[in-house]
């Protein structure tokens, strides 16, 4: 057998992190979230389709703890998936490539969806 | 689909999707804590029903091509990764369908 030549890709576990990486990944894991918060829509019309006592049962789940926990996170992966989408944008419009200016917008995006979280959620249950 | 061509509807239906999300999202937050009389009342607006068919048809093509390059840099073995890849287009299909035939029966 003879040695393969081509480079190798960075090894996950020995490579050195970096705030653009991290984003990278959690882009795509917000994004597969943000698929559950769709079908989760997709199953607040079906049970109102069902009528207004399965949907009374929809509702019982989604304002229970555990609901409006998973309703919160779903509330984050969007708003960070939005926010890091807009900076994919901008990098594709050729702008923000620059070292300093990739991890202080990495940095931007992380603390304004935690804000965003906080507001979109506030506002959406009627709390402020 | 071409490479260039995929990833310029990909960005393309991620701005469509963006907005409509966000709304429904939103939407779905706010009316939980709602009667059912509300919820009815809120998808009884055609103007609601036709944002909502569009977010599924957008947000499920725009998802399907996601999850073709997620496929494409995890799955190693070709066959699992056509069958993934068949898996993501049906859901992509079925599930848009099944919510315009739902909507126009509410």
């Amino acid at each position: 057998m003879t040695d393969n030549q081509n480079p190798l890709s960075p090894h996950i576990q020995i490579y050195r992190w970096h705030i653009s990486s991290l984003l990278s990944i959690t882009h795509r894991i917000s994004g597969v979230i943000n698929l559950l918060s769709l079908i989760l829509i997709f199953f607040w019309v079906l049970f109102l389709s069902f009528g207004e006592s399965n949907y009374e049962l929809f509702l019982f789940i989604l304002n229970s703890f555990v609901g409006k926990f998973i309703l919160l996170g779903f509330t984050w992966s969007m708003s960070f998936h939005l926010l890091s989408g807009i900076r994919h944008l901008v990098w594709d419009f050729g702008y923000g490539f620059e070292i300093r200016t990739a991890n202080i917008s990495g940095i931007i995006v992380i603390i304004s969806s935690l804000i965003l979280t906080v507001i979109f959620w506030l506002l959406a249950r009627g709390l402020i | 689909m071409k490479e260039a061509r995929k990833w310029i509807v990909h960005r393309i239906s991620a701005v469509i999707v963006a907005p409509l999300f966000v709304w429904l999202f939103f939407s779905l937050i706010s009316l939980s804590t709602k009667n059912y009389q509300e919820a009815i009342y809120f998808f009884e607006n055609s103007l609601f029903r036709i944002l909502t068919i569009a977010l599924f048809f957008t947000g499920f093509f725009h998802a399907k091509i996601s999850l073709g390059e997620i496929f494409e840099d995890y799955i190693n073995n070709k066959k699992i990764k056509d069958v993934a890849n068949i898996l993501a287009l049906i859901l992509s299909i079925i599930i848009p369908i099944i919510i315009l035939i739902l909507l126009i029966k509410i």
